[in-house]
């Protein structure tokens, strides 16, 4: 099937999604430090200018969005991941549908949580 | 099948890295992001960042968290391209250039916090 | 009335056939291809054999979900039903797909008893004990029937990959208190088609008409091998 089977729609259960975006997730995430690491070359400026004009264009309303779709794809690999480790160490395998279940709501507790903070402390 | 790299040292390592790392992860990020994300923005600004990056606590702290999670991010990528046909056919490429690429990421980060 | 609908495949392209069948209560998706093949279009190609989900013949993809035809029952799923080869194995005809890849990779993990002391002149009788019997009994249910191989995400990318099943027989011979031979089978686990592939999507064990759970066996067996390449590593 390729890579395609990855996206399939249709026909897979709610593990296989997880998967999925395990996978997913980690690419924008791998993505993400590589460009975290370029940004925090402008630190070199001794100066500070440079750093601060970054900081002013990246946190601002116009970037929070970003901001709130990369916390969701941090927590969502994070617990997601944490639910996996446990299955490889043969915990709680016969519990995994309430086990992802809980895993998907508490991601959604704690990327609800992080945005709304990052939300007002952006002044929004 | 192939029976070649039977007793490859890289893959089982790698796979318990994986989990190490992935563990140690969710508690430095969250650390990290709560530093920089959830008290205050002003710790962003540049004299902070410089005066943070200057107390030992937290220049262990970042070289730990930069080794771990270049480890995680380029030891996940390797897992992703070895999932394929064309990633097992290359697979002493794949081995090397990701774990050169986990090297160069990490030192030159490393580079970045010392001569800050 | 039940509506199938089947993609066929007559060894140059690929095509929807749509057949009427009159469905009973009780009657299954293969009683049902039966009759097309019978009543409808002799050419109808597919595989099967015991009629009880013993043999593992006649696993497809049912609605979109690979099952046994002999097992399923057509007003169980309504009057529409869409009838297609399984993912991931190469069709050779209709619905009948190449599993030779498939069988190949079960007898590379050596599923049989490894043992020094098999003398066929003098039979020895190995005890077990009914715990031990436990460790591996759910894993010797496998019929081979290529459902989990063929929504495994690693499989659909990697055609070495060992797959759900013969690592699940790896592991069901790797938890057997008579066996001898885990050392031969975890080189074998450890290649790099082997379990460092698996990365838990447990679609496997979702659809597995055994319930057999390949994807903890392929987490058993992934520890094994880890913790004794590790091992034998530190002696040495």
């Amino acid at each position: 099937m390729g890579v395609s089977g990855w996206f399939k729609l249709g026909g897979r259960s709610i593990f296989s999604w997880a998967f999925t975006f395990q996978r997913l997730t980690g690419i924008v995430l791998l993505i993400y430090l590589c460009m975290h690491l370029t940004y925090l070359t402008t630190l070199l400026d001794k100066t500070g200018a440079t750093y601060e004009s970054m900081i002013a264009l990246t946190v601002s309303k116009q970037f929070l969005i970003f901001d709130v779709l990369l916390v969701l794809c941090g927590v969502f690999h994070g617990i997601n991941g944490f639910r996996i480790i446990l299955h490889e160490f043969g915990i709680a395998y016969e519990y995994r549908k309430p086990l992802l279940a809980v895993a998907l709501v508490l991601a959604l507790a704690v990327w609800l949580y992080a945005s709304y903070v990052m939300y007002y402390l952006t002044g929004g | 099948m192939s029976s070649e790299s039977a007793k490859s040292v890289l893959e089982p390592v790698a796979w318990l890295l994986q989990m190490i790392t992935g563990l140690l992860m969710i508690v430095f990020v969250t650390l990290h992001f709560y530093v920089t994300h959830m008290v205050s923005h002003e710790a962003l600004h540049y004299q902070e960042v410089i005066a943070r990056l200057n107390m030992p606590e937290f220049k262990v702290m970042y070289t730990v968290l930069l080794l771990i999670v270049s480890f995680h991010a380029f030891n996940g990528l390797r897992a992703i391209a070895l999932d394929t046909n064309a990633g097992v056919r290359n697979r002493n490429a794949i081995n090397t250039l990701t774990m050169l690429m986990f090297l160069v990421a990490f030192f030159y980060g490393l580079y970045l916090l010392i001569s800050l | 009335m039940a509506e199938f609908k089947i993609r066929r495949f007559d060894g140059k392209k690929s095509f929807w056939q749509t057949f009427e069948v009159p469905a009973k209560k009780g009657m299954t998706v293969l009683e049902g291809l039966y009759y097309i093949k019978e009543n409808l279009d002799s050419s109808l190609a597919f595989r099967a054999s015991c009629r009880m989900g013993i043999c593992g013949s006649c696993a497809m993809k049912i609605n979109g979900k690979p099952r046994l035809a002999c097992e399923t029952q057509i007003l169980f799923l309504g009057d529409k039903i869409t009838v297609e080869p399984l993912d991931n194995f190469r069709v050779i005809k209709d619905l009948i797909t190449d599993f030779e890849g498939f069988f190949a990779k079960h007898k590379a993990v050596k599923p049989y008893l490894i043992r020094e002391d098999v003398k066929y002149e003098e039979p020895k009788e190995l005890l077990q004990t009914p715990e031990e019997l436990n460790e591996y009994y759910v894993f010797t249910l496998c019929i081979k029937c290529g459902a989990c191989y063929s929504v495994c995400p690693a499989a659909a990318t990697l055609d070495g990959y060992l797959g759900p099943a013969a690592m699940a027989a790896a592991y069901r011979f790797c938890a057997d208190s008579r066996d001898k031979g885990n050392e031969e089978r975890y080189e074998i686990a450890s290649s790099s088609n082997g379990v460092w592939r698996c990365h838990l999507a447990m679609e496997c064990s979702e659809v597995c008409p055994k319930n057999v759970e390949p994807a903890k066996a392929v987490q058993m067996l992934r520890r094994k091998t880890a913790f004794s390449i590790l091992k034998s590593i530190l002696r040495w």
